[in-house]
């Protein structure tokens, strides 16, 4: 068994647009570091194929507005390369595995009406789920992203639910896209307080990325006992990164990789794309295999120490971050989701990437003896006309699954949607006509 | 008039040697191989073929030697040093190379750009830790040194002042990215040099009596001057496997664009695939003994199954054969029995004494308690199995190579085979029945025992070389040649251009190198990439591998 499985896919001939940062280019120098290093070679590291992500393997996850045909093939790809990775590990053929490939996923939300973030399909989330059909319902899988923009998309998917525990350490939403991430996002009444969000203040560096780890993250996943950690290693905090405002540098993502010790990576964002993602990519693959890093140093520019104020500013937040996590289960949720039959959400998503507005309306059952089932309806400037979806947990309880399936037929009858999906994570697309 | 050309293949346990009058075949004979004395061997097989050779001007001999793969693979050779800029990035010291490293400061980005200085104050202390007299070597390698071979080539002027001894620099031996397997192959060239220019020397004489030039075979089937042997003479390494499957390119009929090439010899069976008409060839480049290094091969496998392997008996898992040798056969007056005999036994080829081989299955097989004959035929179907596994594990190894582009993935190149062809002494035997269980056409080349040495005659110079060029800074380089230059007119230095270039500065090279270097020049790879900075296209990389594509040199004969 080798110890990092690699599944590379830099798309070499996919961009959004040819100036965007989600071009053809981004990973070239990527491949040239890791070629040159002799990585690809090294008998710790191992190199895959990609493949492509069924509709059953994206449905599962997603609801795809209008219909699957607007996925372009690279999504397909980027979303079946992140699935092989985890196969490596499920089926014993390496400890650890590492998607490195685009485009990126972490932006997108269960619901897709396009592009948003320049993500389409949620590479991780469709990941996860695999890793659930695979092993069960029971199954616990830590996320930690740590883009510096806000992972919304995974955090979306699974707000709601038991089996995830989603930690994103990111810019702080007030300075940077897509605005999200407070620390008093927590999560839906099913899965209460396993929403974690760690906002950083513009300029936190290696000192401040560290010691949210250490106070933070650790703790919290120490205490939470994953099966499964999946790091969603967006390389955008780098301090040479052109559209964020971190500190963070390459020794700094190998030490995180070595403290989090991560059963599968996914790249996420990252467009500093010469001065950093080649070095980045070097250092976590060598931290994930457990070999020297030490001498994995950025040759160009150098990274200002972070201020003693953003240091003290990072550790108030980690206080209140561990804080809220250690008074998780004491919270009233009858307080915070209200006493009726259901919980309402009204909202409007913007997907900058394609310049789509979707607003959404969700209703979730709340239920003391499963997470609940969901009704969302939601239209958009590219879906007009409205669309519905029922929605099961991976592990309905009876009646919430008896009133999911009435729902549905209701809706379906009436005829009035674009489309009426089911959406039945553990047993599939066809549970209802069994 | 017809040209002459002869062909020396040394092998582990023959040499075969032949004599070519244009496509036809004069002689062939076959010496066993003395492994104490190569150059012995070698010459008494150019005698004897050289009897057959009765006309007055000298004849071109082109020869593939073991010489330089021995060296390796026995740790001989002189005793050499690398002198290596890393910068930063992987630890030298954690990949565990089996000599020594002296690590200077310097940095050459992925760009070829300097990014930081070599220390001459450092350059100028290498004189207390280096020797530098004849018998020793160095190596001098940095990285990325493919993209700005500048540190290097200042080193050498440097060391050279006072260094007597042979030095290599990484650039000049590959294009590829691929740092410690470029310290390899530069320290292996600069530790073999030495052995390998006494054993030119020794040619250098022969050659001009009966003998006119003499070419040396490379890994990836090419053929190279001596001159360019004695620089570069890690290129000779594994020439053996390219020698057969040159004879194979020579030798078939096979109108396949997609075929297995099956090489059954005594002791191992070595396989290589032809894909679209061409051999494929290592994504980086040879390995041997263990040394992974970029010497431009041909992809070839090898494995523990031949003519002469042992051959065991479980009770519960049945016939196993290989990999180590058993000896000779049973029917040739050997003491073990071995496919051969199996052979023998059946009918399946008149090899030796039938009857001895026979008498040999039904003592095995009554000690076993098994029908004598029956024990052959197991025999022959274990072999035949064992061969079929490693046939498919060779291609699943090949398809597992990854994709970059989705155009690949949604439609990945066709590398099955659509036949089989065979060569070796035992291929007559097992080619035929393997191809048929894989439902494949098949053929067995003419002269299939003594190939390599037809190989060896028909091979052909080959050159390559690869051309990186960064129109934002408005640079090119071409590595294999030491060359790096400005770009005159960036703006317009597109893709086509770099074509261009790279065509004209193949032939250059070939040219450099004492080749014709009038053949096609055709892309092995080539790669563009818009440079776009803050929404604004700044500039173009481009990267085109070339070579010179020999003509294929047909030689007749019948086919089985």
């Amino acid at each position: 068994m080798t110890e990092v499985g690699l599944v590379f896919f830099p798309a070499f001939d996919w961009a959004i647009s040819p100036d965007h940062p989600e071009r053809q280019e981004r990973l070239l120098y990527t491949r040239d570091q890791i070629q040159e290093e002799g990585l690809f070679d090294h008998p710790a590291i191992r190199e895959y194929r990609p493949r492509l992500a069924s509709d059953e393997e994206i449905l599962r996850t997603h609801v795809v507005l209008p219909s699957l045909e607007t996925v372009t093939e690279s999504h397909r790809i980027a979303a079946g390369g992140t699935i092989a990775a985890a196969d490596l590990v499920l089926d014993g053929l390496a400890k650890r595995s590492f998607a490195l490939l685009r485009p990126p996923g972490h932006h997108a939300n269960r619901f897709v009406h396009g592009s948003r973030g320049f993500c389409t399909l949620n590479n991780e989330a469709i990941m996860v789920d695999h890793l659930r059909s695979r092993l069960g319902p029971d199954v616990k899988i830590a996320i930690v992203d740590t883009d510096a923009h806000h992972g919304d998309g995974t955090q979306d998917i699974f707000y709601n639910d038991p089996g995830v525990l989603h930690i994103s350490l990111h810019q702080d939403g007030r300075t940077l896209y897509p605005g999200t991430g407070f620390i008093t996002e927590r999560g839906g009444p099913g899965a209460y307080g396993q929403t974690v969000n760690i906002p950083l203040p513009p300029g936190t560096g290696d000192e401040g990325m560290l010691l949210a780890m250490e106070r933070v993250v650790l703790p919290i996943l120490r205490d939470w006992q994953p099966d499964w950690i999946i790091n969603a290693a967006g390389q955008d905090n780098h301090f040479s990164d052109p559209i964020t405002n971190m500190g963070f540098s390459a020794q700094g993502y190998a030490r995180l990789t070595e403290m989090l010790r991560p059963d599968i990576v996914v790249l996420e964002g990252g467009y500093s794309i010469e001065s950093a993602l080649p070095y980045i990519n070097v250092g976590l693959l060598l931290a994930l295999a457990g070999l020297d890093y030490s001498k994995v140093q950025e040759p160009h520019g150098r990274r200002e120490p972070q201020p003693r104020a953003i240091t003290d500013q990072v550790a108030r937040i980690c206080g209140e971050v561990a804080e809220l996590w250690e008074r998780r289960s004491e919270e009233d949720l009858g307080k915070v989701f209200g006493e009726a039959e259901f919980f309402e959400r009204r909202r409007q998503i913007y997907y900058d990437t394609d310049n789509i507005y979707e607003s959404q309306q969700e209703y979730i059952r709340l239920c003391r003896a499963c997470p609940g089932w969901r009704a969302v309806y939601t239209q958009s400037t590219r879906v007009r006309q409205v669309a519905a979806a029922v929605l099961l947990p991976w592990k309905p309880c009876p009646s919430c699954r008896q009133e999911a399936e009435g729902q549905y037929r209701q809706l379906a009858a009436e005829g009035r949607f674009q489309q009426v999906v089911w959406q039945d994570p553990a047993r599939g697309r066809e549970s209802l006509k069994e | 008039m017809t040209a002459f050309m002869a062909g020396i293949d040394v092998g582990g346990t023959n040499t075969d040697a032949v004599l070519l009058r244009g496509a036809e075949v004069e002689a062939l004979v076959k010496v066993p191989t003395d492994p104490k004395d190569l150059l012995g061997s070698t010459a008494l097989a150019l005698e004897k073929v050289l009897e057959h050779y009765k006309e007055d001007q000298p004849l071109k001999l082109h020869l593939s030697t073991t010489l330089s793969t021995n060296l390796i693979v026995e740790g001989r050779g002189a005793p050499t040093q690398v002198v290596a800029v890393p910068g930063p990035g992987v630890n030298l010291k954690s990949l565990n190379f089996s000599f020594p490293i002296i690590e200077l400061d310097g940095y050459i980005d992925h760009r070829g750009r300097e990014a930081a200085p070599l220390n001459l104050d450092q350059v100028r202390g290498l004189k207390q830790v280096l020797g530098g007299t004849e018998g020793e070597a160095l190596a001098i390698v940095g990285k990325f040194s493919q993209r700005n071979p500048g540190h290097e080539q200042r080193l050498r002027d440097e060391i050279s002042q006072w260094y007597n001894g042979i030095i290599t620099l990484g650039h000049r031996l590959s294009g590829r990215a691929n740092f410690p397997r470029r310290i390899v192959t530069a320290y292996l060239n600069s530790r073999i040099a030495r052995h390998q220019l006494d054993f030119l020397r020794v040619w250098r004489e022969v050659q001009g009596s009966a003998v006119g030039e003499i070419l040396i075979l490379k890994a990836d089937g090419g053929t190279m001057t001596l001159d360019a042997c004695a620089e570069r003479p890690i290129e000779s390494i594994l020439s053996g496997p390219a020698a057969s499957i040159m004879g194979v390119k020579a030798l078939t009929q096979c109108t396949e664009a997609n075929y297995l090439i099956v090489d059954i010899g005594g002791t191992t069976t070595d396989l290589a695939a032809v894909v679209g008409g061409e051999v494929l060839f290592e994504r980086d480049g040879a390995t041997i003994s263990g040394y992974r290094t970029l010497v431009p091969a041909i992809l070839a496998r090898s494995f523990g199954l031949g003519g002469d392997s042992r051959i065991r008996y479980e009770k519960s898992s049945g016939v196993i054969i290989g990999p180590e040798r058993a000896g000779t056969p049973v029917c040739l007056g050997g003491e073990h029995l071995t496919p051969t005999d199996a052979a023998a036994a059946l009918g399946l080829a008149q090899v030796g004494s039938a009857e001895a081989a026979r008498q040999g299955w039904q003592a095995w097989g009554e000690s076993l308690g098994i029908d004598g004959d029956a024990l052959a035929k197991e025999v022959f179907q274990a072999f035949l199995r064992q061969l079929r596994e490693a046939v498919e594990a060779f291609y699943a190894e090949l398809e597992n190579m990854p994709l970059y582009t989705i155009r690949e993935v949604l439609d990945p190149p066709d590398l099955r085979p659509r036949a089989v062809v065979g060569l070796g002494a035992p291929a007559p035997v097992f080619v035929p029945a393997l191809a048929e269980s894989m439902n494949l056409s098949w053929e067995v080349v003419p002269y299939w025992a003594g190939a390599n040495a037809i190989g060896a005659a028909a091979a052909r110079a080959t050159a390559g070389i690869t051309l990186q060029a960064d129109t934002q800074l408005g640079k090119v380089t071409v590595p294999e040649m030491g060359w790096r230059g400005e770009i005159q007119r960036p703006l317009f230095f597109d893709l086509g251009k770099a074509r261009e270039l790279a065509e004209e500065k193949t032939r250059e090279h070939a040219g450099s190198l004492g080749y014709d270097a009038s053949g096609e020049v055709y892309i092995v790879e080539e790669e563009s990439f818009q440079m776009v900075r803050g929404f604004r296209t700044v500039g173009q990389t481009h990267l085109v591998r070339t070579q010179l594509r020999p003509e294929v040199f047909k030689v007749r004969g019948e086919a089985k």
